[in-house]
């Protein structure tokens, strides 16, 4: 009865390993090659792990390799401002900032903002399909003011503490505002004073909408009007971020080459390919089969993690982005390692195999928790309050060490209990018997 | 402390103090384009060009850093981004020397609507300050959930740790200064070492935990507790370690410049932060607990 479980439970190892290896090398040839989704060749499945000489559509990079649009504005005082005597650098400083902080919030935190001369700024994003809704975006000053009924205006934009794209009663796309807690009282009293009454709310000067005060709003307020979904989201993006400081003039607008060449790129690429087949090299002298299973669920975590930054909005990789990627390919082995040290105190103290791995897996998880969950502590942080590339950096480092995790966790472990099942030689395996490892070691 | 901790301690802090001093004395970091600004030139050239051609001729007539693109309908625009020179005079000598060279390449090419402009740092004061306002951020959050996890001597051994790498990744940025230029990829570089060097001190923290717990180590001292959990981590240590600087190495030896000015200091970083991990951290905890409860634990 037991010979006979023990038989049956080697087929299902042999049978899951085999169906893990022809998965793995079915969406591994996807992943180079792509493939094509209907007979007339229409529609295609992009491939998305770079090769050498062939960076894929559908991983799009930054302006220093790909290139991009610049723009330049010319910015200016409004009449106001000049008499109130405004610091022309500050207000400067200020606008760039807000413009960083659009981008950013618009998945473009490659793109670089920088003063020109002594009063312009100049724009540079990464290959957009239509660049102009892009900069539309960015330099829009989106100034928000509140009318009451005899057109007094009562309350602006810097009550709104949070905008955000939302769906009306009629399931219309339409804008929340939520307002600070004087902004409530302010518009709340306002409301209470004029139902039945029309108000006005003002985007830049134009008319937004107008309505009919039916209730006192202590709360929320919705716009609605003629919004799709993108375009109530982008103008609640420009009431969030607050008006622009200053009035820009859009001097340029023209395309830019990549700074780094092709080579930069491809040899890139070529060192990636032959760092992870020497770490693969060394994890299969030092750890044998183990190793040579680590080699395999790193190919996992590179088609996973390329997949991720190909189909998740607003990742362009630049040059160093690229170097992170590849770095977190030798970080991600690290797991394995410390997963695997454990299994070889337990194998090398004379326990079976199978309990080593069950073991050795056991003892080895709090430290993989704790070392991964204080670099995903650290990327979270660096993804919420970083700007620009710090944040576009905090996403890639976020994605490295969820799919490292889960791969150590997940894959090698299930490669592991699998093979054991299989491979009775720990020699084989893993690492020597006891003796043999401490002639080793001296 | 032990005085092996003691000793590296003091090779750390030689190495900081010698950065610092050479920063007082005027040789500090060698800021790139991206954190000091610089110009940017435009020219018309009347026909497609060579950016590689353009850029050794910048270098000819004495600019050793800059990029140069395409721009325009027909990408016949050039513009290149040079450090900034002191004078207009330097500036316009730069150019006429510069036209000269460039007009024997391409005839086409047009003068008199050439511009230079300033153009302010692409890594501003505002994203440096708010880098660094993230990195501390991090850096309290970690030392709160590792306070949580182990005790609250290894948050603040292993967040002092990662203090340590970021600065001897900083003084080797200016004992290197003939070598290396800070450009914003080193903002990445030095987030990578925040992440990464982390594990190396958690794994080895890991252990101590584990140990302490052991019926084995009653006899033992804190400072013989880390000696041991760090010998038994060693494996580890070196495998890891070797996985992770053979790719960037890899990528060091084959890149381009810029490749460059972002692996040699994470190379640096990791080094450094298996240096504080073995050791230094370990002992500073030991130190800190011997401290603060008494030697006998």
């Amino acid at each position: 009865m037991k010979v006979n479980n023990r038989a049956k439970k080697k087929t299902a190892a042999i049978l899951t390993l085999s169906i893990a290896l022809v998965l793995t090398l079915l969406v591994g040839y996807l992943s180079l090659n792509g493939m094509p989704l209907d007979s007339r060749g229409l529609y295609r499945l992009l491939p998305w792990v770079p090769k050498p000489g062939n960076w894929p559509q559908s991983v799009s990079l930054g302006l220093d390799l790909k290139g991009g649009v610049y723009v330049e504005y010319e910015a200016g005082l409004s009449q106001e401002q000049i008499d109130g005597g405004a610091d022309y650098n500050s207000l400067l400083e200020a606008t760039q900032k807000v413009m960083v902080e659009r981008l950013s919030d618009k998945g473009f935190s490659e793109a670089t903002v920088t003063q020109i001369g002594n009063s312009g700024i100049r724009v540079e994003i990464p290959d957009v399909k239509d660049p102009q809704t892009v900069l539309d975006l960015i330099g829009t000053p989106a100034k928000l003011e509140f009318a009451d009924p005899q057109g007094n205006i009562f309350m602006d934009g810097s009550y709104v503490q949070t905008a955000s794209q939302s769906y009306d009663n009629d399931n219309r796309p339409c804008i929340q505002l939520v307002l600070t807690e004087e902004g409530v009282q302010l518009f709340g009293d306002m409301t209470a004073r004029s139902i039945g009454q029309e108000i006005a709310i003002y985007l830049d000067d134009q008319l937004l909408m107008s309505p009919v005060v039916e209730a006192a709003i202590y709360g929320p307020v919705l716009i609605s009007g003629e919004y799709t979904v993108e375009t109530a989201a982008n103008m609640a993006l420009q009431l969030q971020s607050g008006a622009l400081p200053m009035t820009l003039r859009q001097d340029k607008l023209d395309t830019i080459s990549a700074t780094l060449g092709q080579d930069a790129l491809d040899s890139s690429v070529t060192a990636a390919m032959i760092g992870i087949l020497l770490v693969m090299l060394i994890m299969v002298i030092r750890y044998r089969l183990c190793g040579l299973l680590s080699a395999w669920a790193l190919c996992i975590y590179i088609i996973a993690l390329f997949f991720l930054i190909a189909v998740i909005p607003g990742i362009q990789l630049t040059l160093p982005g690229i170097a992170g990627v590849v770095l977190g390919i030798g970080m991600a082995v690290d797991a394995n390692v410390v997963i695997f040290e454990r299994i070889k105190e337990e194998v090398s103290a004379g326990r079976p195999l199978i309990h080593g791995v069950r073991i050795g897996f056991k003892n080895a998880m709090s430290a993989v928790l704790d070392a991964n969950i204080t670099t995903i502590i650290a990327a979270v942080v660096l993804l919420i309050f970083g700007t620009g590339s710090v944040r576009g950096f905090a996403i890639t480092l976020l994605l490295g060490v969820l799919t490292s995790m889960l791969t150590a966790i997940v894959v090698s472990r299930m490669l592991l209990t699998n093979a054991c099942r299989l491979v009775k030689n720990p020699a084989l395996f893993l690492c020597a018997p006891k003796a043999q490892v401490e002639k080793e070691v001296q | 402390m032990k005085k092996s901790a003691l000793i590296c301690l003091a090779v750390s802090l030689a190495v900081m103090v010698t950065a610092l001093i050479m920063s007082l004395c005027g040789y500090g970091i060698n800021f790139g384009l991206d954190f000091a600004g610089g110009l940017i030139l435009k020219y018309e050239m009347g026909q497609p060009f060579d950016t590689g051609l353009v850029e050794k001729t910048l270098k000819e007539t004495g600019i050793e850093e800059c990029t140069v693109s395409v721009s325009g309908e027909e990408g016949t625009t050039m513009q290149a981004r040079i450090p900034s020179l002191g004078s207009e005079d330097e500036i316009q000598l730069l150019q006429a020397a510069l036209e000269e060279k460039l007009l024997a390449q391409y005839p086409q090419m047009e003068t008199d609507t050439a511009t230079a402009s300033y153009v302010g740092p692409v890594a501003g004061r505002t994203l440096v300050r708010n880098a660094v306002f993230s990195v501390l951020l991090a850096a309290a959050l970690m030392l709160i959930y590792i306070a949580f996890r182990f005790d609250f001597a290894s948050g603040v051994a292993a967040v002092a740790g990662l203090v340590h790498d970021v600065l001897v990744m900083l003084s080797f940025m200016v004992i290197f200064r003939n070598f290396i230029q800070m450009n914003s990829s080193f903002i990445a570089a030095m987030l990578t070492i925040v992440g990464y060097s982390i594990n190396n001190t958690i794994v080895i923290f890991d252990r101590i935990r584990e140990n302490r717990k052991k019926p084995a180590s009653s006899g033992m001292t804190r400072s013989q507790i880390a000696d041991l959990s760090v010998q038994e981590s060693l494996g580890r240590t070196i495998n890891t370690t070797l996985t992770t600087l053979v790719t960037i190495v890899s990528l060091y030896v084959l890149g381009v410049s810029a490749i460059r000015e972002f692996s040699l200091p994470i190379i640096i970083g990791i080094l450094a932060g298996v240096y504080s991990a073995n050791l230094i951290n370990g002992y500073v905890w030991a130190a800190f607990e011997d401290w603060r409860l008494g030697k006998r634990k």
